[in-house]
């Protein structure tokens, strides 16, 4: 399938702007191999991250068409023969060199919340020898969280807002409050009721619509709102 | 480590369970405001004296003023919505928030005024 | 050494408010909900100045009822319940998610929002037009 690639060009000390890479990769491809094709082939000055390949480490999140993509499992075939693939960096983080971001503005929000994202090897779907953990009744899909950052990109109050604790850290923080396992609530409360926490939130579901592993962030947020708001309700009422 | 922007007083905060409660109740009021209008003066207020007319009614004067009270509130919290939206340092949060709550006292204190000049004009 | 390097700091992008690419219905209800609210809050202070004109008598406001007649005030009026029907159903549908009821029917709360605030306009428009003498 033959492509172009649109990709965004940055280095240092120049001005940003595209450069179009004609590209062949197999049908079956994905857009990240588009990308390795068109460094390999035209351009190694082309900086991009990548590890895994399979959507389990969250590094490579970009921008394909304006939408939030993981590229190593985005076929070529959504797009087309011909198609253009304008690659952008994810928004609202600052960029380094072409598609490169500095992913600081992921990992600072999910330290502040105490890095709860433990992806052990837990079954999705219990059965009846499944124990759960006590408070559980069924397993929140929040462990498929790969911190790949494309919520905080898609996320409009992001853009805006350099305060705003973000769709993964607030999603990451209904799920501490869900199933606490002796972490310290009161502070998580704290964290998360204030006008940077989730009261920024307006409810756009751009998070939800980007993630590419259904973690839903947006129904999590919306979640946490009703407990926060609960919580808060109770205790003026006396209780 | 955080970085500093992150890093900021947490205070805990009502403005949004405000502004829903408030958004619910004027989907009463202001059915309220309009259907009252059709009701308790013959034909609506076409004119001052049905205006003078509306307003005296105790009722029709405790409803809009609680509307006028409820929408400003609404509204107020709304702009300061958006303003925080832009991320502004603690102080100059603060700040606007005085200022927009002042700018919602002076609405309701003239729209009282204002309502209560029309009643007593009425009575010349 | 990793934790040497800094990380740079984020900029405020109040300009990103209007990049519409790539974004989906959801941001869309945003959009209408911001805009609604900042054109409601206008007219409301509008609203309020004209009706101060009532504390000037009777022929101060018999003029304002005068204009107020008018077709092309009328189509401002329309656009304004345009507006209210928006924001508000909108605003019904926030109020229910944020308090976690509904959330896996956002969507379609959305959608119903938007086809109750054309067909309540359309509504409305003929219910005053129809009135125009």
């Amino acid at each position: 399938m033959k492509l172009n690639v649109k990709m965004y060009r940055y280095k240092p000390g120049t001005e940003p702007h595209y450069d179009t890479f004609p590209v062949e990769v197999p049908e079956t491809g994905n857009v990240l191999d588009a990308i390795e094709r068109a460094w390999a082939d035209h351009d190694m000055s082309i900086m991009f991250r990548h590890a895994c390949h399979h959507a389990s480490c969250g590094s490579c999140g970009l921008l394909v068409n304006d939408q939030e993509k993981l590229p190593c499992v985005t076929p070529v075939k959504d797009y087309g023969e011909g198609a253009t693939l304008k690659i952008d960096p994810m928004r609202n983080m600052p960029v380094i060199t072409d598609i490169a971001v500095d992913a600081s503005v992921i990992y600072q929000r999910m330290q502040l919340i105490g890095m709860p994202i433990i992806r052990n090897a837990e079954t999705l779907r219990p059965d009846k020898r499944t124990i759960l953990p006590e408070g559980l009744e069924t397993f929140g899909r929040f462990e498929n969280c790969l911190e790949c950052g494309l919520c905080l990109s898609a996320c409009p109050v992001m853009a805006t807002d350099p305060q705003f604790l973000g769709p993964m850290a607030l999603a990451a923080a209904e799920r501490l409050l869900a199933e606490p396992r002796g972490v310290d609530v009161e502070h998580i409360y704290q964290l998360v009721d204030d006008e940077h926490g989730v009261w920024r939130c307006h409810s756009s579901f751009e998070c939800t619509e980007a993630c590419p592993y259904e973690v839903d962030p947006g129904a999590a947020i919306m979640r946490l709102k009703r407990k926060v708001a609960g919580r808060k309700i109770k205790r003026l009422l006396g209780g | 480590m955080v970085e500093k922007q992150l890093s900021r007083e947490r205070t805990s905060s009502w403005s949004w369970i405000l502004q829903a409660f408030t958004g619910v109740m004027l989907v009463i009021l202001l059915g309220l405001h309009m259907v009252v209008q059709h009701f308790v003066v013959q034909g609506g207020l076409r004119n001052y004296q049905q205006v003078v007319q509306y307003i005296s009614n105790p009722f029709v004067f405790l409803l809009e003023v609680a509307f006028l009270i409820i929408v400003t509130w609404h509204a107020l919290l709304g702009v300061r919505a958006i303003l925080l939206d832009l991320g502004l340092k603690p102080k100059t949060e603060r700040r606007w928030t005085a200022v927009l709550t002042v700018i919602g006292l002076a609405m309701i204190t003239n729209g009282i005024w204002l309502s209560a000049t029309i009643v007593s004009q009425g009575h010349v | 050494m990793a934790s040497e390097v800094q990380p740079k700091p984020v900029k405020r992008k109040p300009m990103e408010w209007f990049n519409l690419k790539g974004k989906r219905v959801g941001f869309w209800g945003y959009v209408v909900m911001r805009l609604s609210a900042i054109g409601l809050v206008l007219y409301l202070m509008l609203h309020l100045v004209i009706l101060s004109q009532l504390a000037m008598g009777p022929s101060a406001w018999d003029g304002f009822v005068a204009i107020a007649k008018s077709p092309a005030f009328l189509a401002l009026d329309i656009v304004l319940i345009i507006g209210i029907l928006a924001h508000g159903l909108n605003g019904i549908r926030l109020s229910l998610i944020g308090f976690g009821v509904g959330v896996p029917r956002q969507k379609i709360m959305l959608w119903i929002g938007l086809v109750l605030t054309i067909v309540f306009s359309i509504m409305s428009a003929l219910a005053i037009f129809s009135e125009v003498k």
